[in-house]
Order: C-alpha cells, then structure tokens, then sequence
C-alpha cells in the first residue's frame, strides 16, 4: 500500500513539474521575494506568506494576464539543502490575483517548510516560481496577544468577584438592593395565614433541567419556611415528575430548617400533568375552588402566564411572580403584585441565602456588568464623534482601536 | 353625669393623676371664649400611706380653688356642681397614669398583621404593651407560655384571622393563653380581663377554652378583612374594662370614677385623642412627643390616621442610661460643642440612673441632657416610623408602567415633608431654660422637612383637652389653640444634600413691617425673629436639588406663624449628617449653637468645669 | 411643691424591723407564731405548677385535630411517663396504626380537638421561702408566709446588682476613702459580707468571685468596673437576678467616690455579726434599695417605731450632694431661700445652702440633695 501511494505521489509531481515546464513559454512573469513568517499567537499551525505580485499582475489591463497564483508547498527535513523544483512541491492553496499575501492553516508545529509562488494566467500558463530562501517553521505563542484584552477585562472582573467575596466575607455590611417581591413572601404567606387559607406555588411548565425551574426551587424554600414558621400550608402543583421529586426534598429541608418537620406534609406537591394547558386548567381550577390568599409563580413560563395571574387576581390573592421569559414578564407585571424580573430571579438565590459567596459574587457581576456598559458608552460617544468630524480624526481611530482591538478579537 | 347641654357648661374642672402629682386646671367661659385660667397641683396619694387618689384630687382642686377665688370643694370633700357666680364647677372630667398606667399584653396571629393590628389598638386606648404574642414570633410555645406567666400584665387582647379566616391558630393562642393562667398585676382581688377581638367564628370556641378564672369580653373582630381595621370596638372595651377593674382596684379609684362626668381616661389615651381631634379639624399632619423619666410617647395623625407608640425604655432620668446604651455615646457626644470626659460622664449618666429626681445644676451638664434628649427622641421616632405604617397583608394593584418600580406593602405613613405641626411635651423640652433649645431639640430629633410649625405643651394640659373633647369639643379646641399650646416658631428645613458653603435656599419674608430677604447656604442655620401672634407671607427658592415642598428646585409660597424663637431656617440639608470626624462635628455645633443663640452668650466657650 | 419633700437613705445603728416573707402562691407555712428563726430558716414552702408544653398530635399522627381525643391512649388528668404510647391512630380498616410516644413527662392537662394538639404540665417544682431576717415571728399569714420582726442595723445602698445574701461581716479597707483593690481580700473572707471603703475594682470584684465572697459592700463603682463585670451595659436599673457569683451594693454611686463616714462606721462597728443583704434595685415608681440587715442578738423594747422613708429638709439636717459638680459632698444644710433662683444651667430652680464639714458652703437646687436619715 505504501509503495502505491509512493508511486502515485512521484507520478502526480512529475505531471506538474511538466505542466510547469510546458507552461513556461506562454506564462506570466514569476512574483518575486517570497516571505514566509511564522502566523502570530496561534499554536504553532499555521505560516503566513507574502510576495510580490507578478508585473503582469495589472489591475487596469485587460484582459488578464495574471489570473491567480499558486501556492506551493513542501516539508523539508531538517539539515536538508534548497530543495529545487520536483514534484515534492504540492499545490495547498491558492490566491486571487491582487493579492500579495497567503496564511496556510495548515501546517504541523515544529515541522519546516518551504514555499513557492506561481502566478497562473487565464489560459493555464503558468510562471516560473518564486521560492522561499530559508524553510519557514510554525510556532507557538504562549499567549495570544490579540486577546490582551479580553484577558485583562476577565481578569478584572475576576478580581472584583473575588474582592467583593473577600470584602462579604469580611462581615462588613454589604448593601443589596431589596427586591421588593422576596420581602413580600413574609406579607403573602402572612396573609394567607390569617384569612386561614393555602398558599400556592407553581414552579413553571419546564423541567429540572431548565436554570428558571432551579431558581423557582430556591424561592420555594423561602416560601415553604416562612409557612412552616406560620403554620400555614403550602400547594405545589407541579407538571414534571422530576420537579415533584426536587419539590418535595426542598420542602422537607424548609419545613426541617423553620424548625417543625412534623408539619411537613408529602401529599402538598404532586403531580397533575406534563400537558401545557393540562396543567395550566388544572392549576386555575383549583386556585377558583380553594380560593388560595397566595399565588407565587416561579420558574419557566409560557402562554399560560396570563391565566393563573388573571385567575389569582380575580381571586383576590397576593401574587408574586419571577421568570426569564422575557415575553411573559409584562403579563405577570400587569396582573400580579410583584414580580422579579429576570436577572433579579437568578439573584433571588444570592438574596435568600445571605452567603457571603453569593453575596460576593453577585457584587462582582454587576460591577463587571458596569464596566461593560461603560465601554458601550464609550464606543457611542467615539462613534458620535467619529460622524461630527470631516474624517474622523482621532475618534474613528480610538473607535476602530475599541472595536477591533478591545472587542473585536475578545 | 351631667345633664347641661354644651353651651350651658361654663366652668370646667379637669384633673390628671400622675405617678408623682395630681394637676388640676380650670377652665371658664370668658368673654364668649373658654380660656384656661389657672392651675393647681399636688402630690398624688395613691401608694401609702394615704391610699386614696381622692385626697390628692381634693389637694389639687383646693389649691386651684385658692388662687382662682372659686370655692370648688364643699365642706364634705365634695366638688360643688353646677357653678354658680363664685363656686364650684359645670363638670369635672380625669385621667390618670397612676401606678404605672395600662400595662396590656396582646396577641394575633401574624406578628405584622393581627398582631400589629391588636397593638395600635392597646397603645392608641393609652396603654403599654408589655408584649406581642403571635404564631410567628419564632418563640416554642412553652417560650411563649413561660412568658405569659412572667408578665403580671393588667390586661389581655386577643386578636388573629380574620372574619371567616383563620380559626385553628386563633383557639390555639387561647389554648397557650389559658393554661398559663396570667395573674393581674394588682394581686388577686380581681379575674384577669380578656378580650377577645378576633376571628368572629372562633369566639365560641375561645369562649369555650377559658374558665371561669378569667373576665373574657368578646368584642367585633379588630381586622375583619385584611384591607380594614376596625379598632373601635376594642379600644373602647380596653377603655371599660380599665375603668371596672384595672382603676376600680387602685386605691381610691372607685370615688373618684363617681365624681367625674366623664369615663376616666388614660393619660396617653387622652393625648392622643386631642391631637387626633386637632388635626381632623383643622385637616393637618401632626406629630406629638411626650418624653418622660422612663418612657417616651410618640403620637403622629398623618391622612387622618392615627398612630401612637411607646418607647419604653427612652427617657431622661430613670432610663437614661438605657438611651446612652442604645444610642451609644459617640453619638450623643455629637450634640455637644465642647469637650467632655467620657469616663466622667458615664458615670454621671449612671448617677442620674439611680437617683433620677436630680436636674442639671451646670451649662455643661444641661448641654449634655439636651444631647441626650435629642437621641432619645430620635430613637423613639425611629421606632415610631417602623410602627406607622400602612396596613400589610393586602392586595396590590398594578399596571405594566409598575415594573421598575414595585413599592412594597405597608409603606410608612409618616412623611417629615407633609408635617404640618411638631408639638414638644415632657420636662426635658417643656422646662429647657431657653425656649431655642426647645426648638433645636425637636429639629435635630425629627429632623423636619419644608414648612413645619413647632410647638410645645405649656404646662401638660393636653391629657385633660383629651378627655375634654370627649364631652365639649369645641371647648377643648379653644383652649388648646389658645393657652395649652406655645408656638415656638417655624421651622424651614430644606430636603436635599450640598457642599458646604453653596447656596441652599433664598428666602423672602413678607411681614406687615416690611420685607426681609435673604439666603442661606448649605450647612447654615438661621434664625429670623418673627412674634407669636404674628403671620408672615414666604417666598422660598431653593437651589437646585433642594426641596422644600413644592418639589426639588421648586420655589413656594406660604403663610407661616411666628413664635417665641421665631423662624428657623435650617440649610443643613436632609437626612442630617453630622461629619464622623470629632474636631470637626464640634466646629459645626458650635457655629449652630451660636446661630440659634442656645446657651447664652458663652455659646462657643467651653464652660469652666465647675 | 410647697414643702421640700426629698429621697433619703436609711442608715440606722438600731431599728426595729419587720419583714414579710411571703410565697408567690398559696402554699403551706412551716412557722408559728412567737417562734425565733435564723436568717436561712425555711419559713414557708410550695409546690410551683410545672411548665406546660403543647404537644400536637394531630401533625404527629397525621390526622385531622377533630380525631385526637378518640386517638388517645392518655386522657386528661392522667400522668405520663417519657416513652409511653400517647396516642394511636385508626390507621385505615384498622391497619397501618401509627403511635406517638409521649417525649416529657408531666400531667395530661388538656385535648383539643380544635387543634389537635394536648397540654402537657411538667412536674411541680418546689418553692422555698427563708426567713432572711433573723428575729422572731410575730404574724403568721396563712398559706402565704409569715412576718418576721427584729432589733437591726439597717442600711440602704444607692444600687445594687445579684439577689439575697448572707454571712458574717469582715472589714477589708481600713479607711471609707480607701479603694477596694484585689490585695486586699484574703482567702478567710470567703462566705462573708465584705465592706470596703471607697471604689471597688473590676479586679477586686473577678477576685472577690474567685475567693467566694458572698457579698460587698462599698463607696463606689466606676461604670466601666460594672460594664465589665455584668457583661453588658445596664440600661436600667432594675437589678437583683444577675448570675455574677456575689451580691454588690454601692452606697454612694458611681465614681471615685468614698463611703459616708457614717455608714462605714457603722458597718465597722458590727464586724463579725452575721449580715443579711439585697442587692434588688428597682428605680421606678415603687422605688426599691438594696439593704443590709445586720439583726442585734437581743430586741429592746424601747425601740423606735418604724420611720416612713423620705423627709423634710430643715436646716442642720444632714445632706449628701447627689449630683455634679459637687457630687459626693456630704454637709448639713444652711439657709433655705423660699425664692427660685437662676442655675448655671440657665433654669431657674429652688435651691439650698450645704455647709460642708470643712465650712466651705455650695448652693446647689433642691432637687440635686438627698436626706441621709439616722
């Protein structure tokens, strides 16, 4: 098999050599002073090539003397002297015609190569090569230079999440925005409490596996709690088997954590169906029967938001409700009394806990988010100014540094 | 009980039977007006080795009788009625806080709902609550048992779910209630008295958890919905149940609820109930405190509610050092523009702890009292706004422009901007040598925003307007607007914060004299004098970020009232921040205290040690 | 007010003594009449109802509250014993019976079927009532307690902090002006009531409690000493339960300030007889003084009548400043002007003259003095 393949490459450069041969009379003149560098802060695979065009190679005549050139490469063996034109130089890409530079992707680290150009006319001709005086070796970068930045900013980030952990750790008091939904979990339940009724809990149609369904979770051990601490009773509905299950270990722990595991009961979280509207007819049917003082709808919700908020309200229930889902967000607004909007449900958990990791890192977000927001005011205004002036000036160019250099690569 | 109608009563007679002493007033119709005319006191006898309160209202009214030239007790040691030209009186009305006062404990079920409910209900019938029991105090319910059982309270409400509501945890409170068996502070002579205000289904059954061993009044259901209170009926009852047993057992008492024409009242009862009437009438926001040795109470009317809360452990002498330890020392050291030894002073603030009746001899250790004041009454309206709140537990209404901003339930109803009146009552504001340091006590405490009048009590007679306004409002009225009340003057605070030294408001005051105009930059206070009886128009233009009423930048126009310090401008910014640093906090005291001339002209010296 | 009516404090050399000794509740009385008793002599005793703790069984046993009485094994009134079974179930056609041991001990008091939850009452706990007051029984109070009456030097502190104590009274500073310092306590004051002079350290108190000192007695306490000491700042002054190993009383107040002359005298005189002591405070209306009762061995009969605390300032009585710049100075009073005068302060105020021991005179208001009796 070896020596076939051996056989067919000498054949297959042999064909060329005498294409190039055949060529020669009728072809454009040859480019000239191949450069081959190595390609900067990659890993070692790639070798970037520039010439200089053939002097056919006109762009105002017609027609074209000088259709494209090719690219021709072969791996030296170390110590090896100039190999000469043979059929071990291989076609591995090519270039339009204009172009003066090539980046071949696809070299092997640590391996030396060497490179010839031929300019092509539009008949076939071909010219005589320009070839790289030394073999050109790819190597790695350590770092990616590019990226500078995106390092820096990430760096920075990192830093401020770890300093805000340090400073929460520290015990120094850390000032969190109240989010007037979770303060009002005490005033829901409280309610239901006194008019004697359940409260109602609805972790959303998505499965465990959904990020809105793990954050409903930890609001429902808020919930749960405060209701073991009232004594009173907490429903929870759920549309997958799996939610269930995550439900009724984060009741147990809640009604365990108020202090009162005996009034924990197993049979308050169950299943009605993994059907959509199933679920959502199920759900309203119950809250017009039993007439719950405290709807809270935490998770991954869909159409049927306007349901069981516009059902809750004409029951007269205190509503509190938190989801990601964008479009979902401006019917639970209208419809229930309080609402976490997006970001601020994923908080809820950092919120609730009162950890000083979570506290910490949560900080350190927002303050990342900040500096994120400060560069897009700063990109506004560069490009602002970048249209006012005649050609830009300055700011084009700081705006073109910010965009390809601090974001563009990042 | 008197049959005249209101216009036919001319004399009035009115007493308040106070720990220490009994103050007697007399009111009389002159000149188609009820004025004030004079006053009388005596030490109360309630405790040995007299033991009748009677004597020491009989005390009081002689003494009152002598320097008015009116005999008003006959030669039985009864009060002459009706008058006549030269004797006696149309009607004698009483409170009373001897012994202490009400002393109550109540329960609900949420601590913040019925619990919170149940408590406004007790303070505003004028007593202290010892203690809030509720499901969800996060207290074992032996905790709580063993609790009921430590409190000798004179009283108990029982309140939780509403009509319809909750019925298991309401007959369990009873169910801790009972068992406990809580006995009445005055010992044995009488059955605990229990009301119960909750839950109308549930009565029968707390009806059925008690014996016999205690008094069970059941009244209509103080939170009959979670969006209405109902208090009437359970301050009333608090009202009758106080007169049959807590007052029937005191020594004398029983004589004396025969004498009067009137239900006697609690003494805190009746303040609140005058300035709650004040401010319905004349449709304003007030706020009224009343600091005492051991306890401070702070009234607030806002929007016609009313609110009143007791700080029991905030007072000058008996709890004083309980103010130093809750306020810490730094911060009543922040008041005073002199150098004080700490070591010293605590043990001064001990001292008085312990032998409470003394009075500041020295510039010095009055400044320090003043300082002390200031946190307390500070602390105690710190208290009183988390109390006054809007009612929690009900539905909120929304629409989608709502989104960034969800206020949350039960916002405090109190707001400095909207403070129409500050009224100032207790020894430490009422006797304070200079009626500015009166002045300046009340503002740097409550810390009022725009416009806001200020006032004090002359000589404590609003517990007996209280009661007054009970049988003769417009009487009552009167006299309060007349002689009960010393305008101090009006203060214009402006809400916002600057640089020091920038502008912070102009001002244009309009008199009948003439016009005076000016400017006060930020960090500055001033005073305009302006008399008691007189009323000037203002123009007011506050820098840009100030606020004095009419919204940030915003200039106002408004009449205001004069007084015995005058107009107050006050460019200090809200909240009021005094700077950490020590030196520099003195330097800016010191430029206050000398601005609003507080202690004479040794303001800014420090006074010699002695 | 038109007489000067002022606090005082009690010191008397001799003083006929009455002392009710009663029980919070109805219980039995263990003395009669004419009977003498020492200071620790029990004189009444009673049992104390247990602590109630609610137990609910309805959550315990799943059930609903309305099914609890029928679900108990245990019905009010009987007695329980921690382990045995207090409640069944039905279960469902009489299987799966669920059962709930009873956690405490104690008296079944009451079933609700309201909440479903019971009252359990622990065991009574015993209340004694000592004498405190050695001397004879003059009235017994039945079911209550009895009254005690004896020949005693009596003397009133201005504070004080832990509750009763009592053992024999040892001198530890030879002089009122003498602080109360660690080197001065030795070991043989362990059991007795030491009176000191002047302050009292924080380091002669740690040291004091090491020692097993049942009481002190002294001039005064630096707040600080008292911070330290107690663990916390003291808000208010009503003491007499702190767990701090000892009884303290301060005659004076706080500060550097020395013992009266008199007082220590006193004190000093009756080294060795056996003292009982209070250190109970309560400053509010019903005012309340710790005490030192040290009773004679012997009742006169020609002793005075009890004397109603509190008097009237007249000139020559004797008078102890109680407020600064002069705090502490002990004097008779001078001339008593009818007329308000101005104080430094600026408030105008009743004062009087007090004529120090070294002739200097001070005018200080009324209100800033209190009596000392004798």
């Amino acid at each position: 098999m070896s020596s076939a393949n051996g056989v067919c490459r000498t054949l297959l450069g042999a064909a060329v050599w005498l294409a190039g041969a055949v060529a020669l009379a009728a072809g454009p003149a040859p480019p000239a002073e191949l450069h081959v560098v190595d390609h900067p802060n990659d890993a070692g695979t790639a070798l970037d090539l520039r010439w200089q065009l053939s002097p056919d190679d006109q762009p105002d005549v017609t027609p074209r003397k000088v259709l494209r050139y090719d690219i021709l490469r072969q791996a030296a063996a170390p110590g090896a002297p100039v190999p000469a034109n043979g059929p071990a130089f291989q076609v591995i890409g090519e270039a339009t015609y204009g172009a003066a530079k090539f980046t071949d992707p696809n070299c092997v680290r640590g391996t030396a190569y060497w490179y010839q150009v031929v300019a092509v006319a539009p008949g076939g001709g071909r010219s005589l090569a320009a070839a790289s005086t030394a073999p050109a070796v790819p190597v790695m970068q350590l770092f990616d230079a590019t990226r500078l930045w995106f390092g820096l900013l990430l760096g920075v980030v990192c830093l401020l999440i770890l300093a805000c952990i340090a400073r929460a750790r520290s015990g120094r008091p850390m000032h969190m925005r109240r989010i007037a939904g979770l303060e009002a979990v005490d005033e829901a339940v409280g309610r239901a409490t006194e008019m004697g009724r359940t409260c109602l809990f609805v972790p959303g149609v998505q499965d465990i596996n959904d990020m809105m369904t793990v954050a409903g979770l930890t609001v429902l051990a808020r919930v749960a709690q405060t209701a073991a601490e009232y004594d009173s009773r907490v429903e929870v509905p759920t549309s997958r088997s799996l939610v269930m299950t995550a439900a009724r270990e984060t009741m147990q722990a809640a009604y365990a954590a108020a202090g009162r595991p005996e009034a924990y009961r197993e049979d308050s979280v169950y299943y009605l169906t993994d059907e959509q509207f199933g679920y959502a007819a199920g759900v309203t049917g119950q809250m017009v029967r039993e007439r719950p003082a405290a709807c809270f709808y935490f998770g991954a919700f869909y159409a049927e938001s306007l349901y069981l908020a516009e059902t809750g309200n004409l029951i007269g229930a205190i509503q509190i409700a938190g989801t990601a889902e964008s479009s979902q967000l401006p019917f639970f607004v209208a419809a229930c009394d309080y609402t976490l909007i997006g970001e601020e449900f994923f908080a809820a958990s950092a919120y609730l806990s009162g950890e000083p990791q979570q506290l910490g890192t949560l900080l350190g977000q927002d303050l990342g988010k900040l500096l994120g927001a400060a560069l897009i005011v700063a990109g506004s205004v560069l490009a602002t100014l970048g249209q006012l002036g005649p050609d830009g000036g300055s700011a084009a160019a700081g705006l073109r540094y910010l965009m390809n250099s601090i974001l563009g690569s990042g | 009980m008197t049959s005249l109608t209101p216009a036919q009563i001319r004399v009035i007679v009115a007493t308040d039977c106070g720990s220490t002493t009994t103050k007697a007033i007399l009111i009389q119709y002159l000149d188609g007006q009820y004025r004030q005319t004079h006053r009388g006191e005596a030490p109360t006898t309630v405790e040995e080795p007299v033991a009748d309160v009677t004597v020491g209202v009989v005390n009081a009214l002689t003494e009152l009788g002598e320097l008015a030239g009116r005999r008003l007790i006959d030669d039985a040691g009864q009060i002459i009625r009706p008058a006549t030209a030269d004797a006696g009186c149309d009607i004698y009305i009483s409170t009373s806080s001897a012994g202490g006062g009400l002393q109550m404990m109540v329960c609900g079920v949420v601590r913040e709902m019925t619990g919170a409910s149940a408590k406004r209900a007790a303070l505003g019938a004028g007593a202290i609550v010892m203690e809030v029991l509720a499901a969800n105090d996060r207290r074992r319910p032996h905790e709580q048992i063993q609790r009921i059982r430590e409190l000798r309270p004179d009283m108990i409400l029982i309140s939780g779910g509403t009509d319809g509501g909750n019925l298991n945890q309401v007959v369990q409170i009873a169910e801790l209630v009972a068992p406990a068996k809580p006995q009445p502070r005055f010992g044995g002579g009488y059955k605990m008295p229990v009301i119960f205000a909750g839950n109308r289904d549930a009565a029968p059954l707390v009806q059925q958890v008690f014996d016999d061993s205690v008094d069970l009044a059941i009244v209509d259901n103080l939170r009959p919905v979670l969006e209405r209170e109902n208090l009437g009926p359970a301050r009333d009852k608090i009202h009758d149940l106080f007169l049959d047993h807590v007052m029937a057992h005191a020594p004398g008492y029983d004589k004396l609820i025969a004498w009067t024409d009137a239900p006697i009242m609690p003494t805190p009862g009746a303040v609140g109930n005058i300035l709650e009437t004040i401010a319905r009438r004349q449709k304003i926001n007030v706020v009224g405190v009343d600091i005492g040795g051991a306890t401070t109470d702070a009234f607030s009317v806002f929007d016609g509610k009313f609110n009143r809360t007791v700080s029991a452990n905030l007072g000058m002498s008996y709890s004083i050092s309980n103010v130093c330890a809750e306020a810490t020392l730094p911060s009543i050291l922040r008041w005073v523009h002199f150098d004080m030894n700490e070591r010293a002073l605590r043990n001064r603030v001990k001292n008085k702890m312990v032998r409470p009746t003394t009075i500041p001899q020295t510039e010095e250790a009055l400044v320090f009292e003043q300082a002390v004041a200031r946190e307390a009454l500070r602390l105690a309206y710190v208290q009183h706004r988390e109390f006054a709140t809007a009612l929690k537990g009900v539905q909120q209404q929304r629409s989608v422009g709502d989104a960034f901003r969800q206020t949350a339930g039960g916002q405090c109803l109190i707001d400095n901007m909207r403070l129409d009146l500050l009224v100032a009552s207790g020894g430490v504001l009422s006797h304070a040598p200079r009626m500015q340091q009166t002045a300046a006590m009340l503002i740097d405490a409550f810390e009022p925003e725009g416009v806001t009048t200020l006032a004090k009590d002359s000589i404590f007679m609003m517990p007996h307007l209280g009661v007054l306004a009970e049988v003769h409002p417009q009487a009552a009225l009167e006299v309060f607007e007349k002689d009960c009340l010393v305008y101090l003057g009006t203060c214009i605070a402006a809400k916002g914060r600057g640089k020091p030294g920038r502008e912070c408001f102009q001002y244009a005051v309009h008199t009948e004299t003439g016009t005076i105009t000016g400017a006060i930059s930020c960090g500055e206070m001033r005073v305009v004098p302006l008399l008691p009886d007189a009323r000037a128009r203002l123009d007011l233009h506050p820098a840009r970020g100030f606020d004095l009423g009419a919204g940030p930048g915003k200039p106002l126009e408004c009449e205001v009232r004069g007084g015995t310090v005058g107009l107050i401008f006050d460019g200090r910014g809200r909240p009021l921040e005094l700077p950490a640093d020590h030196a520099a906090c003195q330097a800016l005291t010191s430029r206050w205290v000398a601005a609003l001339d507080l202690y004479g002209g040794r303001a800014t010296a420090a006074p010699a040690a002695s | 007010m038109s007489q000067a009516y002022t606090p005082g404090l009690k010191v008397v050399a001799r003083e006929r003594l009455r002392r009710r000794r009663v029980l919070p509740l109805p219980g039995e009385v263990l003395v009669q009449a004419g009977q003498r008793v020492a200071a620790r002599d029990v004189v009444a005793h009673s049992l104390m109802p247990g602590d109630v703790t609610p137990v609910n069984v309805a959550n315990l046993l799943s059930i609903a509250p309305g099914e609890v009485p029928r679900a108990m094994l245990r019905h009010e009134g009987d007695r329980l014993t921690i382990g045995e079974p207090l409640a069944r179930s039905q279960g469902l056609f009489g299987l799966f019976k669920t059962e709930c041991p009873a956690r405490i001990a104690g008296t079944i008091e009451s079933i609700s079927s309201v909440t479903g939850q019971i009252m359990v009452r622990g065991e009574p706990h015993r209340v004694l009532v000592d004498a405190y007051l050695a001397g004879e029984v003059v009235e017994v109070l039945p079911e209550s307690g009895a009254v005690i009456e004896a020949d005693a030097t009596f003397v009133q502190g201005i504070f004080g902090i832990g509750g009763e104590a009592f053992g024999p009274v040892e001198r530890a500073c030879p002089d009122p002006a003498h602080d109360l310092t660690p080197a001065l306590l030795t070991p043989a004051m362990r059991g007795a009531v030491v009176v000191g002079g002047a302050r009292v350290t924080a380091e002669a108190l740690a040291a004091a409690v090491r020692l097993g000192v049942a009481a002190i007695v002294t001039g005064g306490i630096d707040d600080q000493d008292l911070r330290d000491f107690l663990g916390y700042d003291l808000g208010v002054a009503v003491t007499g339960n702190e767990p701090v190993g000892l009884t303290l009383i301060i005659t004076e107040g706080f500060g550097d300030i020395a013992m009266a002359e008199r007082t220590y005298q006193l004190l000093a005189a009756r080294a060795g007889a056996a003292a009982a002591l209070n250190g109970a405070t309560q400053i509010r209306a019903g005012v309340l003084r710790p005490e030192i009762v040290i009773p004679w061995p012997d009742m006169q009969a020609a002793s005075a009548a009890p004397v109603a605390a509190g008097g009237v300032l007249r000139r020559g009585a004797t008078v102890r400043i109680i407020r600064d710049p002069y705090f502490g100075v002990i004097g008779t009073v001078g001339r008593l002007p009818a007329e308000p005068q101005v104080l430094g302060s600026g408030s105008k105020a009743r004062v009087l003259e007090v004529v120090a021991s070294s002739g200097e005179v001070f005018i200080v208001p009324r209100a800033n003095v209190e009596l000392i009796e004798s």
